[in-house]
């Protein structure tokens, strides 16, 4: 059975199934093409229901689960440390544990303007253009919400159901504030028994991620297959061309060829691989006549908070609250703010506390982080917390590496910038500021690099001289690699980076067909 | 109490004691019940008592293919395990032989192993299902002459500790936890000990109780025992203004 798989010679073999695997293998498996999905991890049981869990450290266990199975090394302003982050590694990649929160990015993160200039001079292509795809996407993941009241380009969204007591009443606190909050994006079906399953995976077609909305689908039209516990461990061809990929599957090596391929492995992953193809005709790697492969990458900083709403409902908040009256101020780039959830909440505070620790060379204690955040948990279990994403610059020396010695490694190094301290204080001011009469309180204390939203490390752009991919995110000079994954952005924008992967996706398929 | 829905419940050694009793209990309340054990004339005894729910399978518990035969003959998918069957030979250690001793771990470890494999393969398709496995505190201080019944048993709970380590948080809906049943007046039992018949209506209301939150859980005869808070989470748990863990009863 798997003979049928690896002897065939397919249109698309598309690495990887996150958010951009998934929505460009569907879209090309609905216009007539073949299309074969590779998936480093399990394809699992539909109806498993596990969190992520970054505590689990045996790798065997992370792999059954579909986490991603090595800790990342990170060396963070030159200090190196281990952890594992929130990615996935199975059918779905990390987004069968995501929140599900695809919001739109406001037109400064992607176009240049005098009001608003952009730090890579803009995106090559622009959100006007990019638009039409956002409204796709939406579509395919049964997005529901409310339109930001701050914007001028409403959404056709699904209507979400009726808010909680305890969210209606921080909306109005929020509102009486002087605040536009509105009902965050969320790609939930809310099918009878949902369950909200943000941070876990979603045993019914409701929230839409890289496998509900992605493979699922293309399988159905009997044009796609799936190759599970396949890890690519190189591509090959000639200067211009990728011939076939080199995989291996349960110790035994095989060889896959199609006449096109999508590298969607994500924004450590895909350009790991680029680098891990390295030969006589991609000296230094792949697609890397730039030497940028790897570099610029990007994360979003968290900036958590608890703000305890005046009138309270004895109901559990829900992630449903968004608003961008800071996402753009007094001339400086922030980000979105948004309500986390406290009970998906609990883990991430864990979690946060825990880095914490481990930055203050407390790293022993670290067990002990679960008493202040079950305690937060407590004590704020009438609060509400909220995140501000703060949007990261690209930098050259940021970026992920490549040991071949230890291929499964995630290694990278990253240095916070005084541009992005800079901005950090000044967004906390705002926050602060902008909450006042909300009583926030922060919850970070130090710069918290968001490690589930790398991207940039495989930017687009005009110029082979300075990107990787072309307008089309087609790997500059070679004719038949595509890359989806976020590892596209050339900049890290101020909201969350699914809705934007999947759009692009749809859009670089569209290309891909219209090219022949 | 949310009921597993549409149940097909397997009882092993359902031909005697604890197992005939459960198996009673369960087709009076209505529920299908498949029995396993390896004597037809017991099991037809089951059936005579139990009524037309009760559904008769000779099968060898130990035997991991057989038991494979028995799950493929199921007409619908098993909702409800109930580990039961087990031996308990009065040996002494020096009389034990390593083919003796091992035919008892074949029947109390290998017969769980074998039956809860079998019933979690139609378990994680729909990703709901029930496994009670029947225990006894026999490996806390092994009585003389109970070797292979005290190390088996306690192995059983082991098996379910890591049943619950490997499914428990990917599979809420899939309950597994253990019921210690106490003495009972059975041939594996003590005469003065509990009629079977009251300890199976306890037995029977926790099989068909499906909370993910008994996952992990031990229950003794009607009582769930909690596990041994620590000084220190005591500490915790007042710091945390925690309700001090009340223990449940099947009523």
């Amino acid at each position: 059975m798997i003979a049928d798989l690896t002897d065939r010679h397919w249109d698309v073999i598309v690495i990887g199934t996150g958010i951009g695997g998934g929505t460009i293998g569907r879209a090309l498996a609905e216009q007539g093409l073949s299309v074969l999905f590779v998936e480093k991890g399990p394809a699992g049981h539909r109806t498993e229901e596990t969190a992520l869990n970054t505590a689990m450290a045996d790798p065997v266990a992370r792999t059954i689960r579909g986490f991603w199975p090595a800790p990342v090394t990170a060396q963070i302003d030159g200090k190196t440390r281990s952890f594992f982050a929130p990615l996935g590694s199975g059918l779905g990649g990390s987004s069968v544990f995501y929140a599900a929160t695809l919001e739109r990015p406001e037109p400064h993160d992607l176009d240049h303007s005098d009001a608003r200039p952009h730090p890579t001079g803009g995106w090559p292509v622009t959100h006007a253009e990019m638009r039409p795809w956002y409204d796709k996407a939406e579509a395919m993941y049964h997005v529901c919400g409310e339109d930001d009241p701050l914007s001028d380009h409403p959404c056709t969204l699904r209507t979400p159901p009726p808010m909680t007591a305890t969210d209606s009443a921080i909306m109005a606190g929020l509102r009486r504030g002087g605040l536009h909050p509105y009902r965050l994006h969320a790609a939930l079906r809310h099918v009878e028994g949902c369950r909200e399953c943000l941070g876990s995976k979603c045993p019914r077609p409701c929230k839409m991620d890289g496998r509900s909305a992605g493979v699922e689908p293309a399988l159905a039209t009997g044009r796609a297959a799936l190759l599970d516990r396949c890890e690519v461990t190189t591509l090959q061809g000639t200067a211009g061309h990728v011939s076939h990929v080199t995989a291996l599957r349960n110790g035994v090596p095989l060889t896959l060829r199609a006449d096109r391929f999508v590298l969607a492995a994500g924004a450590y992953g895909s350009p790991r691989l680029l680098l891990a193809s390295a030969a006589a005709q991609w000296p230094g790697g792949c697609a890397n006549g730039s030497g940028l492969v790897g570099r610029n990458l990007m994360f979003h900083l968290n900036e958590m908070f608890a703000i305890w709403p005046k009138v309270v409902a004895d109901h559990a908040p829900g992630k449903a609250i968004g608003l961008r009256d800071l996402y753009h101020r007094d001339g400086e780039r922030f980000g979105m703010v948004q309500a986390m959830g406290i009970s998906a909440g609990y883990g991430e505070i864990t979690h946060y506390l825990q880095q914490w620790l481990a930055q203050t060379g407390l790293r022993r204690l670290s067990g002990l982080s679960r008493v202040p955040a079950a305690l937060a948990s407590r004590m704020l279990g009438r609060a509400q917390v909220f995140v501000g994403l703060l949007e990261d610059m690209p930098y050259v020396g940021n970026r992920v590496v490549f040991d071949s010695a230890a291929p499964d490694a995630i290694r990278l190094e990253y240095r916070l910038h005084p541009e992005l301290q800079m901005r950090r204080r000044q967004f906390r001011k705002a926050i602060r500021h902008g909450f006042r009469g909300q009583r926030p309180l922060f919850l970070t204390w130090r710069p918290e690099l968001n490690f589930g939203h790398p991207c940039g490390t495989l930017r687009f752009g005009t110029d082979p001289a300075t990107s990787v991919l072309d307008p089309d995110c087609r790997a500059h000079g070679i004719d038949n690699l595509h890359v989806v994954d976020a590892s596209f952005f050339p900049t890290s924008m101020g909201v969350n980076p699914s809705l934007t992967i999947a759009a692009n996706a749809l859009r670089v398929a569209a290309r891909m067909t219209e090219a022949g | 109490m949310s009921e597993v829905v549409k149940h097909l419940a397997i009882v092993t050694g359902a031909g005697s004691g604890l197992g005939r009793a459960l198996a009673v209990e369960l087709v009076g309340r209505g529920v299908q019940v498949v029995g396993f054990g390896r004597r037809a004339e017991a099991l037809a005894q089951t059936a005579a008592l139990a009524g037309p729910g009760f559904h008769p399978q000779v099968v060898d518990v130990a035997d991991a293919d057989a038991v494979a035969d028995a799950f493929a003959r199921l007409e619908a998918s098993v909702t409800i395990l109930i580990n039961n069957a087990a031996v308990y030979p009065r040996r002494d250690i020096l009389d034990e032989t390593p083919e003796t001793f091992m035919a008892s771990v074949a029947v109390n470890l290998g017969g769980m192993v074998n039956c809860t494999a079998a019933a979690l393969r139609a378990m994680v398709v729909t990703g709901r299902g029930r496994i009670m496995n029947v225990s006894t505190f026999a490996d806390i201080a092994p009585l003389p002459a109970s070797s292979a019944y005290a190390v088996s048993k306690g192995a059983a709970r082991i098996y379910t500790r890591a049943l619950v380590a490997d499914l428990g948080d990917r599979f809420p809906g899939i309950v597994i936890n253990d019921w210690m049943p106490g003495m009972l007046a059975t041939q594996m039992g003590i005469a003065e000990g509990l009629d079977p018949a009251v300890a199976a209506r306890w037995g029977a209301t926790l099989a068909l109780w499906h909370d993910p939150s008994l996952t992990g859980s031990i229950f003794e005869m009607d009582r769930e025992m909690l596990p041994p808070r620590s000084f220190k989470r005591r500490i915790k748990d007042r710091l945390l203004l925690r309700a001090k863990p009340v223990a449940r009863r099947l009523t």
